[in-house]
C-alpha cells in the first residue's frame, strides 16, 4: 500500500477547522468564521474568490491572469505541520465550481493550467479513493512536479500506487505509460530530496525498480541500496530476489564491488560473482574479494577470465582456500596475549565453588576425562598448543600425551585423538605431522580419532594436494566400523561445501552397501550431506533416499537413523522450493520416519529465509499431541528456529513463540525448545534467553535440563561470558552427582570459552547479512544429534560434537596492508545501529571504544576505522580487511 | 517469564520420570532449591509480565514500506502465537490445572496474611523480616515466591503463624502520584481558546507531535523538544491551554501543582518528583504538567531554614529528572508560571526546557474572540455593543473578560431579567476594573 497516508495533511487540517468552531448550528458557524478572520485573511479570501470568478470569465486574457495569480498564491503560502495552507483552505468551497467549469472549457493551454490547480486543490478536497489529484495531474501541463511542494508529491505517489493496483486488478489494456511518466518525475524529485525510501517504495508499487538505476547518483546510492537490501529480508518471493538484483546492479554501477559481491553471495549466484571479478581491475581489491569469499566458505574457483596473470591467480586462490587463516588467528591471539594454553581446570574454576564440588571425583572418571578432552579441545582450538595433548610431544617423547590419550576408554580415545586435530585447527602442515604418529597405533579407536583429526585440521582449508582425501581415502573401506566412521566423518568435515566428485564416488557405494552397519551409513550420509550442502545434487539425494528405504524396521527405530533424513535436508539447505520433489518421495518412506523426514526437509530447505508461512506450518505440527514414539516434533521446533533466525524481528518473535511451546508442549517439544533457543542466539548471549535457559537447566526432566545446559554453552560460545560461566559453575556443583548432566555442563563450559573467547559459532557474518551454509550445516547436525542426547552424545557417538568445528570462525577484525602483512590501526568498536532510512549521516555504531587492530567483535558489534590515514577496501570491517593508504591524507 | 513452571524447581525430589537410583532420591529432598537467577536489587526495568510480552522495536520510524513490512512480520508472528495458543487451549485447557495450583498455593499461604517488611536476605531461602509492630524474625521464604523480585526493604506478605514469606506486594506506586493522573479529560478544548494561535502551534509541535508523529522529527534529523514552559501575565490562558492539551491528547496526562511537591518530611519532596517521573515513564507516552512551578523552581540562594533547603533539593531532583542521566523517552513536560524571571536559570536551559512560550495580554482581535467565546451562550439584548469593550484602552486579560461577562450576567440575574443589556456590561466592566486596580488578587474571579 501507499507508504504515506495521503490524507495526513488534509485530515489534520480538517480537524483543526472543526475544532476552532464549537459545533453548533451550521449557519452560525459560517457567520462566525467570517467574523473571526483577521483582516489579511479576509483580504486573501476575497482576493481568491475574485480569482475564482475571473477564471470563469470569458476573456482568456483575464483567465490567464487569474490562474497565474492563484497559482502564485498557492505556491508562496507556507504550510505548517499541523494545518492546511490558507489559500487552499479558502479555495475549498470553490473546488466544485472550478471543477464544473473545467468540464465546460474547451481544450487549450488554459484548461491545462486549470487542471494543474485543480490537481493541487484535490490534495485536500477529493474524497478518499477518488484519486482526483492524479486525474487532473494527468490532464494538466507537465510542469515541474516539485514546485507544488513535498506533500503534493507524496500524495500523488500514493494515488499512483492505488491507480496502478486498480488497473492491474482489472487487467484491462490501458497502458501504464501516462503513469510511468509521472513516476519518472516523482522518483527524480524524491531522489534529489533525500527521500530514497519513498522513491523505492513507489517503484516497488508500480513494479518497475529498474528505473532506479538511472536515478541514483554518487550521493544517494548507498542509502538506496541499504534500504533495498534490508527490505529484501521482508519481501515475499520473488520480489526479494528482484530487489537484490537491482541493488547488485547499482553497486556495480558505482564500483562498490565488495557490497555487490555480498549480494552475489547472498543470491548464491556464481555468475554474479564472476561478473564482480571481471569488472574490477584492481588486484588489491580482488584480494579483498577473496577474503570475503573465504569467510563465506565458498568453493569458488578462479579462472583466467577473471584474473589474467597465472601468478596473481594463484595468490588469490590461496586466499580463497583460507591458507592464511591460522596465521591470522595466531596473530590475533598473540596480540591479545592469550597464547598461554589453558587446562580444563582453568575453565572449571572449581576453587570458586564452596566445598562440595571438589568431592565430585566420585563419578566415573572416564566420563570426566572425556569431558576434559572436549573442553581442552574447544578451549585451545586452533592455538596449536595445549597442556594435555601436545605439550610433551617434543620433551619426553610423547609419553604424557599418550598417557592422556589412554586415560580415555575405547571410543573415548577416538575423541581424544581427534581433539589434537582441533587444537591444530587450520594449521595443515604441522597438524598432519603431529597427528601422523597415531596412524601407527594398533588401537582402532586411536586410528579412527587420528583420521577424524586429519579431517578437522583441514576444515574450511583447501589445499591443492588434497592431503585429507589422500590420507583418508584409503581408510574408508577398512573392516573396522570405527575406523570407517572416523575417515568418513573426517572427509565430511574437511570438504564441507566442496562438492567434490571424487569423494562422492567413494562414499555413495557405502550407502548402498547392504552389509554396512547403520552407524557407518549414517555418517556417510551426513558427510555427503555436508559436502554437497545446499547443492540440490540429484545423485546424492537418490543415494541417500535408497539408503533410507533399505533400512529395516528396527534400524529406523534407532535414534542414529534419524540423522539420515537430516543429511537429505542438508542437500537442500536454504534452497526453498527445490526440495519439493524430494519431499514428495519422502512421503513413501516407512511411517516411522516419514513425518520426521518431512519436518527435517522442510526446515532445512527454508533455513535462513524467515518464511513466515513455513513457521506457521511447523508450529501447526507442534500443536498436535502425540502418542508415544513419534519424534517429528523435535525437528519441527528446531526448524522454527532455523527459519526464523534469518532476521532480528523474526528471531525475537520466535523466542516469544518458543515460550508458548514450553508452556503447552509435551516432553518431546520441551526437550527441543532449549536447543532451538540456542540456535537462535548462537554466540549471542541475550539476557532474557539466558534466564530462560537457566530456569530450564533445573527442570525436572533431565533431558530438558541437559539440552538447556548445552544451549547455555551454545549461546555463550566463544564469548567468555562471565554470567554464563558463573551459572555453569553453579550447575556443576548442583549436578555433581549426575554424571550425564555434569558431562553436559563441562561441554558447555568448554564452549563458553571456545578458543579462549576468540571464536564464534555464528553462521551469520558480514553484518549478519550472509549465512555460511557449511557452518549452519555443522550446527544443525550437532543439534539434531542433541535431540536424543542419551543415545548419541552420552552414548558412543560423542564425536558428533566435532561438527561444531565447521562453524568455528575467529570473531576478529584483522587489518592488513597491501602486502597482506598485519597492520595495526585504531578502530572504533561499538554496538551496531540500524540506520536504514534515516536522514542525514547517522552514526552507525553507538557506545564505541577505540582499540587498535586486531580486535575482537562481539555479536551485534560493528567496527569503523578511527583514522583517515587508510581506506578499507571493504565497507564491512570483519575478518581480514585490506587497508590502502589514503592519498589525500595529511598529517597534522 | 517466570510464570512457565511455577514451583517446577522444588519438585526435584518428587517421584518423577527420572532414573531412580534409590537413596540418592531421599537425599535430594534436602537439596536446596535451585538458586535464583540473581540476588540483590531487583530488576528495575522488568515490569511484570509486560516485559516478556514487549514486542521488538521497529527501526525506521519514517513511514515507508520497510516499516510496514516489518510491522506485518510482527503481526504474522502474533497471529501464529494466537492460533497456537487457542489450539492448545482447546486441546488441553490450562484453566483447571492452573486453578488447582492456585488453590494449593492459597492453602499454603493461609489466611489472613500479615503484611511485613523484608529487612535482609540471608540466603536463597531465608530472610529477616519485620512486621510493623513486633520484633524482627528469621524466617523461610516459600519456594513459589518470585525471588528475583525480592529486595531488602520491599513489602511482603507473611504467613499468619510461622511468619514465613509467602508473597510480595507488587504495587508500590505512591498514592500521591496516582491521584495526579488525569482520569477524566477536561472539557476545555482548543476551540475554547481565543487567539493564541502561535502558542497553540508551538505547544503542538513541542508536545503533541513528538508523541504522535515521531517520524517527522526523525526525517529531518532532530530530536524533538523535551518540554515547554508557559509564562505570562496572570489570566492569559496558560492553564487553559494545558487543559486543552489534556483534552485533545490520548497520552497519559499527569498534572501537579508546584506546591504539591513541597512535603512535610525531609526527602519526601524529591522522592515524590522521582515517583512522578517514574510513573510517567511507566505509563508513557505521557505528558507531565507542573503548574505554578515558581513554588519550587525559584533561584537558588543561601538558604537558612531547613524548609527552604528542602525546597531547593526538590528543585534539584526536578532538574535531574528533566535532563539527567536516564533518558526520558516518551515523557513530555509542560511547566507554567507567571514569574519566569524568578526561576532558576538551570531549570530553563535548553535541553531541560527547550521552548519558552510567552502568553501576552490579548490584543484587540483576540479580545474580540474571547468576548465571543464567553458571550456565545449568554442571551444578549440587542443593544449590546461588545465592540466598545473590545476597543477600550484598558488592559484586560482573558480572565478579566470572563469576569466581566460573568459579572454582567449576575447583574442581569439580580434584576431577574432574561437578557443581558449593554448597561450591565458597562457596570460589570467598571466593577472589574475597579477591583483590579485595588489590587485584589485575581484568584477571586474564578
Amino acid at each position: 500500500m501507499a507508504s504515506q497516508d495521503p490524507n495526513s495533511a488534509s485530515g489534520s487540517g480538517k480537524q483543526d477547522e472543526a475544532g476552532k468552531v464549537p459545533p453548533k448550528d451550521p449557519k452560525k458557524k459560517d457567520d462566525k468564521k467570517d467574523e473571526d478572520l483577521s483582516d489579511e485573511d479576509l483580504a486573501l479570501k476575497q482576493q481568491l474568490e475574485l480569482y475564482v470568478e475571473r477564471v470563469q470569465d470569458s476573456d482568456p486574457g483575464l483567465q490567464r491572469v487569474a490562474l497565474e495569480s492563484m497559482r502564485q498564491e498557492i505556491r508562496t503560502s507556507t504550510s505548517s505541520m499541523t494545518s492546511v495552507p490558507k489559500p487552499l483552505k479558502y479555495l475549498r468551497p470553490h473546488y466544485g465550481t472550478l471543477k464544473a467549469y473545467y468540464e465546460t472549457m474547451s481544450d487549450s493551454d488554459l484548461k491545462k493550467y486549470l487542471a494543474d490547480i485543480l490537481s493541487v486543490l484535490a490534495l485536500t478536497m477529493s474524497a478518499e479513493g477518488e484519486r482526483e489529484s492524479l486525474k487532473f495531474r494527468l490532464l494538466g501541463s507537465d510542469g515541474d512536479i516539485g514546485s507544488w511542494g513535498h506533500e503534493y508529491v507524496r500524495n500523488l505517489a500514493g494515488e499512483i500506487a492505488q491507480e496502478y493496483a486498480k488497473r492491474q486488478l482489472q487487467s484491462d489494456e490501458t497502458p501504464f505509460d501516462d503513469l510511468m511518466e509521472l513516476v519518472q518525475q516523482i522518483v527524480a524529485f524524491h531522489m534529489r530530496h533525500n527521500a530514497e525510501p519513498e522513491a523505492v517504495d513507489l517503484l516497488m508499487e508500480v513494479e518497475d525498480l529498474d528505473l532506479l538505476v538511472e536515478h541514483v547518483d554518487k550521493t544517494n546510492f548507498k542509502r538506496t541500496c541499504l534500504y533495498l537490501t534490508s527490505s529484501a529480508r521482508y519481501l515475499p518471493g520473488p520480489d526479494d530476489m528482484l530487489v537484490l538484483d537491482i541493488a547488485f546492479m547499482i553497486y556495480l554501477k558505482f564500483e562498490e564491488y565488495p557490497n555487490a559481491l555480498q549480494i552475489a553471495l547472498f543470491l548464491d549466484n556464481k555468475e554474479y560473482v564472476k561478473q564482480v571479478f571481471t569488472s574490477c581491475d584492481d588486484l588489491l581489491r580482488k584480494k579483498q574479494f577473496c577474503y570475503i569469499l573465504a569467510r563465506h566458505g565458498s568453493n569458488f574457483e578462479l579462472n583466467d577470465e577473471m584474473v589474467v596473470e597465472d601468478e596473481e591467480r594463484e595468490a588469490l586462490q590461496e586466499i580463497i582456500n583460507n591458507a592464511k587463516l591460522s596465521e591470522g588467528y595466531l596473530t590475533l591471539a598473540r596480540d591479545i596475549e592469550v597464547m598461554e594454553a589453558k587446562t580444563p581446570e582453568d575453565i572449571y574454576k572449581a576453587h570458586l565453588l564452596d566445598g562440595r564440588a571438589s568431592a565430585g571425583a566420585s563419578v566415573d572418571s572416564a566420563r570426566q576425562n572425556l569431558a576434559a578432552t572436549f573442553v581442552n579441545a574447544f578451549v585451545n582450538a586452533g592455538f596449536g598448543q595445549d597442556k594435555l595433548m601436545t605439550v610433551p610431544s617434543d620433551a619426553s617423547s610423547g609419553g604424557a600425551s599418550g598417557n592422556w590419550l589412554f586415560k580415555n576408554k575405547e571410543h573415548g580415545k577416538t575423541s581424544a585423538a581427534a581433539s589434537l586435530g582441533t587444537i591444530l585447527l587450520w594449521d595443515v602442515d604441522s597438524g598432519l605431522a603431529q597427528i601422523d604418529k597415531y596412524f601407527h597405533s594398533n588401537d582402532n579407536h586411536v586410528i579412527a580419532g587420528a583420521l577424524l583429526g586429519v579431517g578437522i585440521v583441514n576444515c574450511s582449508i583447501k589445499n591443492d594436494c588434497d592431503p585429507a582425501l589422500a590420507l583418508l581415502g584409503e581408510y574408508i573401506d577398512k573392516e573396522d566400523p570405527s575406523i570407517r566412521i572416523g575417515a568418513i566423518m573426517g572427509l565430511g568435515i574437511a570438504y564441507a561445501g566442496a562438492e567434490n566428485e571424487q569423494i562422492r564416488s567413494k562414499l555413495t557405494p557405502i550407502l548402498n552397501d547392504a552389509k554396512a552397519p547403520l552407524d557407518v551409513i549414517t555418517f556417510a550420509a551426513i558427510s555427503l550431506g555436508l559436502i554437497y550442502v545446499g547443492s540440490c545434487n540429484e545423485e546424492v539425494a537418490q543415494a541417500i533416499i535408497f539408503a533410507l528405504m533399505d533400512r529395516s524396521d528396527a534400524e529406523l527405530g534407532e535414534s542414529l537413523a534419524r540423522l539420515i533424513p537430516l543429511s537429505l535436508g542438508l542437500l537442500y539447505l536454504g534452497k526453498q522450493e527445490s526440495v519439493e520433489a524430494t519431499a514428495e518421495v519422502s512421503k513413501t518412506f516407512h511411517e516411522k520416519i516419514r513425518k520426521h523426514c518431512d519436518m527435517t526437509l522442510l526446515s532445512c530447505a527454508y533455513a535462513g529465509t524467515g518464511n513466515v508461512l513455513k513457521v506457521q506450518n511447523l508450529l501447526g505440527h507442534c500443536s498436535q499431541h502425540l502418542e508415544k514414539g513419534e519424534t517429528h516434533q523435535g525437528p519441527a521446533v528446531l526448524g522454527i528456529a532455523m527459519i526464523a533466525m534469518a532476521e532480528e524481528l523474526g528471531l525475537e518473535m520466535a523466542i516469544r513463540s518458543l515460550e508458548h511451546l514450553l508452556q503447552y508442549g509435551e516432553q518431546n517439544i520441551r526437550r527441543a525448545v532449549p536447543l532451538a533457543l540456542g540456535l537462535l542466539c548462537i554466540s549471542n548471549p541475550k539476557v532474557t534467553v539466558m534466564d530462560t535457559l537457566s530456569r530450564l537447566s533445573h527442570d525436572t526432566d533431565s533431558e530438558v535440563a541437559m539440552a538447556a545446559v548445552i544451549s547455555l554453552g551454545v549461546i555463550g560460545a566463544g564469548t567468555n561470558n562471565a554470567r554464563i560461566a558463573a551459572m555453569l559453575r553453579n550447575l556443576s556443583s548442583y549436578y555433581y552427582k549426575d554424571a550425564s548432566l555434569l558431562f553436559c555442563v563441562r561441554i558447555a563450559q568448554g564452549l563458553v570459552h571456545l578458543g579462549k573467547g576468540l571464536l564464534t559459532l555464528n553462521p551469520y557474518h558480514s553484518d549478519r547479512f550472509l549465512l555460511s551454509p557449511a557452518a549452519l550445516g555443522g550446527i544443525i547436525t550437532m543439534l539434531h544429534a542433541c535431540l536424543d542426547m542419551k543415545a548419541i552424545i552420552l552414548g558412543k557417538y560423542h564425536y558428533v560434537l566435532y561438527f561444531l568445528i565447521l562453524a568455528m570462525q575467529p570473531r576478529m577484525l584483522l587489518t592488513v596492508d597491501e602486502n597482506l602483512k598485519p597492520l595495526s590501526v585504531p578502530v572504533r568498536v561499538g554496538q551496531a545501529v540500524d540506520v536504514v532510512g534515516q536522514a542525514g549521516r547517522p552514526k552507525t555504531i553507538t557506545g564505541f571504544q577505540t582499540h587498535s587492530t586486531p580486535v575482537l567483535l562481539a555479536a551485534g558489534d560493528r567496527a569503523e576505522l578511527a583514522t583517515e590515514k587508510y581506506i578499507p577496501l571493504s565497507p564491512i570491517l570483519e575478518g581480514f580487511v585490506i587497508l590502502k593508504e589514503n592519498p589525500e591524507y595529511r598529517e597534522d | 517469564m517466570g510464570q512457565g513452571t511455577p514451583g517446577g524447581l522444588n519438585r526435584q525430589g518428587l517421584p518423577g520420570d527420572r532414573k531412580p537410583d534409590g537413596n540418592d532420591k531421599k537425599e535430594k529432598k534436602f537439596e536446596p532449591a535451585a538458586p535464583p537467577a540473581r540476588v540483590g536489587r531487583k530488576q528495575r526495568k522488568q515490569k511484570g509480565p509486560e516485559a516478556a510480552a514487549r514486542l521488538p522495536t521497529v527501526t525506521p520510524l519514517t513511514k515507508c514500506k520497510l516499516r510496514l513490512l516489518k510491522l506485518e512480520r510482527i503481526k504474522d508472528y502474533l497471529l501464529m502465537e494466537e492460533e497456537f495458543v487457542t489450539n492448545q487451549e482447546r486441546l488441553k485447557p490450562q484453566e483447571e490445572k492452573a486453578e488447582e495450583d492456585r488453590s494449593k498455593v492459597d492453602d499454603l499461604r493461609g489466611s489472613p496474611m500479615s503484611v511485613g517488611n523484608l529487612e535482609e536476605l540471608i540466603d536463597e531461602n531465608h530472610a529477616i523480616v519485620s512486621s510493623s509492630v513486633g520484633p524482627e524474625y528469621y524466617v523461610g521464604i516459600l519456594s513459589f515466591v518470585d525471588k528475583d523480585q525480592l529486595e531488602p526493604g520491599c513489602a511482603i506478605l507473611m504467613h499468619n503463624k510461622v511468619l514465613s514469606v509467602v508473597g510480595l506486594l507488587q504495587d508500590e506506586v505512591d498514592p500521591m502520584v496516582s491521584v495526579m493522573k488525569v482520569e477524566k479529560a477536561p472539557l476545555e478544548s482548543y476551540a475554547d481558546i481565543g487567539g493564541l494561535d502561535a502558542q497553540i502551534q508551538e505547544i503542538k509541535e513541542a508536545v503533541e507531535l513528538p508523541l504522535t508523529h515521531p517520524e517527522l522529527y526523525e526525517d529531518i534529523g532532530i530530536r524533538p523538544p523535551k518540554g515547554v514552559i508557559l509564562y505570562g501575565e496572570p489570566g492569559t490562558g496558560k492553564t487553559l491551554l494545558a487543559k486543552a492539551v489534556a483534552n485533545s491528547t490520548s497520552a497519559t496526562f499527569l498534572r501537579v501543582v508546584g506546591s504539591e511537591l513541597i512535603q512535610k518530611y525531609l526527602g519526601d519532596g524529591p522522592k515524590l518528583v522521582r515517583e512522578l517521573f517514574r510513573v510517567a515513564d511507566d505509563l508513557s507516552p505521557s505528558i507531565v504538567f507542573i503548574d505554578e512551578i515558581d513554588a519550587v523552581g525559584t533561584k537558588r540562594y543561601d538558604a537558612h531554614s531547613g524548609g527552604e533547603r528542602e525546597i531547593q533539593r526538590t528543585m534539584l531532583e526536578l532538574l535531574n529528572q528533566l535532563d539527567g542521566f536516564d533518558s526520558r523517552g516518551d515523557v513530555k513536560v509542560i511547566l507554567a508560571t507567571n514569574r519566569i524571571e524568578s526561576l532558576d536559570p538551570a531549570l530553563l536551559r535548553p535541553g531541560r526546557i527547550d521552548r519558552k512560550i510567552e502568553f501576552p495580554l490579548p490584543d484587540i482581535k483576540t479580545r474580540r474572540r474571547i468576548f465571543q467565546i464567553h458571550t456565545s451562550r449568554m442571551t444578549l439584548a440587542d443593544d449590546v455593543n461588545l465592540e466598545e469593550f473590545v476597543m477600550t484602552k484598558d488592559e484586560f486579560s482573558g480572565a478579566d473578560i470572563k469576569a466581566i461577562c460573568t459579572e454582567a450576567g449576575l447583574l442581569a440575574l439580580r434584576e431577574r431579567r432574561m437578557k443581558v443589556t449593554h448597561v450591565d456590561f458597562k457596570k460589570a466592566k467598571e466593577k472589574v476594573m475597579f477591583k483590579k486596580k485595588e489590587g485584589v488578587p485575581e484568584g477571586l474571579y474564578m
